[in-house]
C-alpha cells in the first residue's frame, strides 16, 4: 500500500517537495513493521532498500566495530542504495520494535537520475547525512581500551 | 475572704494576665519557629550533602538515577563492560550480551542508552556513564 502524502510530508527528506513530487514518489514507498533485532542491512551486500524511520530505535555497526544508534523519527538508513558501489557500508539492526519507511533502491536511484528537481532535493538532505556518518567506517579500529579494572 | 475580693487582694488578676502573656508569646514563638523550620531543614541537608556522597563532589553535578526496570541489567551490562574495558564497542556488548543469554539484548541495550547509563563518545565507541547510580 502506497504511503500517504502527509507522512511524506512531514518527513526532513521530503520537506521541500511539491505536492505532484510527493505523489510521483508516494506509490515507491512502503511502510513496514520492525521488530527486535531484526537486521535491515548487511554490510557488503548490495544496497537494496532505503529506509526512513518512523519510529523505534536502530544501530548502525561498521567493520571497525564502531557504531551510533538513531532514535528520531526521519532518521534514514541505506543511503549507499544511491551511491556507488551500492554496496552497504554497515549493518543496521533494530534495537526495538518499530516502523519504517522502505524505499526499494533501484526504484530510489530511477527516480533522482529520472528528475534532476528531485534528484537536487534528495541530495542536498542526504549529503551532510552522509558526511556525518564517513568518519565512522573510513578510520580504523580504536587503539586498545583500558579495562577499568573493577 | 472569697470570689473576686480573694482575687484581687492575692493579685490573681496580675497573675492571670502573665499567665496568659506568658501561653500567648510562648505560641507565637513557637508558631513562628515552625514556620522556620523548613530553612533549618535545608540548611542541616544541605550541610549534608557538602560533607559526604557522590554527590558532594559538585554540587552542579547531574546524577544519572537508573530506572528500577533496567537497574538490575545494568548491573549485568555493567559487568560486561568492565571485562572488555571502556571505550567500548556496541556490537561487542551486544554480541557479549547475547552470548551471556541476558534477556532481550537489543532493547535493554537501547534502554541503557536513552537513559543516559550508556554514553556514545562521539568517535563511534561508547563509554559508561559514572555518573549513573
Amino acid at each position: 500500500m502506497p504511503t500517504d502524502i502527509g507522512t511524506l510530508r512531514s518527513l526532513d527528506l521530503f520537506s521541500e517537495f511539491t505536492e505532484e513530487e510527493l505523489k510521483a514518489l508516494s506509490p515507491l514507498i512502503h511502510r513496514v513493521r520492525v521488530t527486535e533485532g531484526e537486521i535491515l542491512t548487511q554490510r557488503g551486500e548490495p544496497a537494496t532498500n532505503f529506509y526512513i524511520v518512523l519510529s523505534g530505535n536502530f544501530m548502525i555497526a561498521f567493520n571497525n566495530e564502531r557504531a551510533f544508534t538513531l532514535h528520531r523519527r526521519g532518521d534514514i538508513i541505506g543511503w549507499s542504495t544511491i551511491v556507488t558501489p551500492f554496496r552497504y557500508t554497515g549493518n543496521a539492526v533494530a534495537l526495538t520494535q518499530g516502523d519504517a519507511l522502505v524505499l526499494r533502491g533501484d526504484e530510489f536511484l530511477r527516480l533522482i537520475q529520472a528528475d534532476s528537481v528531485i534528484g537536487d532535493k534528495i541530495m542536498n538532505k542526504i549529503n551532510p547525512i552522509i558526511a556525518e556518518r564517513v568518519p565512522y567506517f573510513s578510520r580504523d579500529k580504536a587503539p586498545a581500551r583500558s579495562s577499568s579494572g573493577r | 475572704m472569697t470570689g473576686f475580693e480573694a482575687i484581687s487582694a492575692h493579685n490573681g488578676w496580675a497573675i492571670a494576665a502573665i499567665g496568659i502573656s506568658i501561653v500567648f508569646t510562648g505560641l507565637t514563638l513557637l508558631s513562628i519557629i515552625i514556620s522556620q523550620l523548613h530553612k533549618v531543614l535545608e540548611y542541616i541537608e544541605a550541610r549534608g550533602k557538602s560533607h559526604g556522597g557522590r554527590a558532594s563532589k559538585d554540587d552542579s553535578e547531574i546524577i544519572i538515577v537508573i530506572p528500577k526496570e533496567v537497574r538490575q541489567a545494568a548491573r549485568q551490562y555493567r559487568m560486561i563492560v568492565d571485562r572488555i574495558g571502556e571505550p567500548f564497542a556496541l556490537p561487542r556488548l551486544l554480541e557479549l550480551a547475547s552470548r551471556h543469554g541476558l534477556e532481550k539484548p537489543h532493547s535493554t541495550i537501547n534502554s541503557l542508552i536513552k537513559k543516559q547509563v550508556i554514553l556514545p563518545d562521539g568517535e563511534g565507541y561508547f563509554t559508561w556513564n559514572e555518573k549513573a547510580s
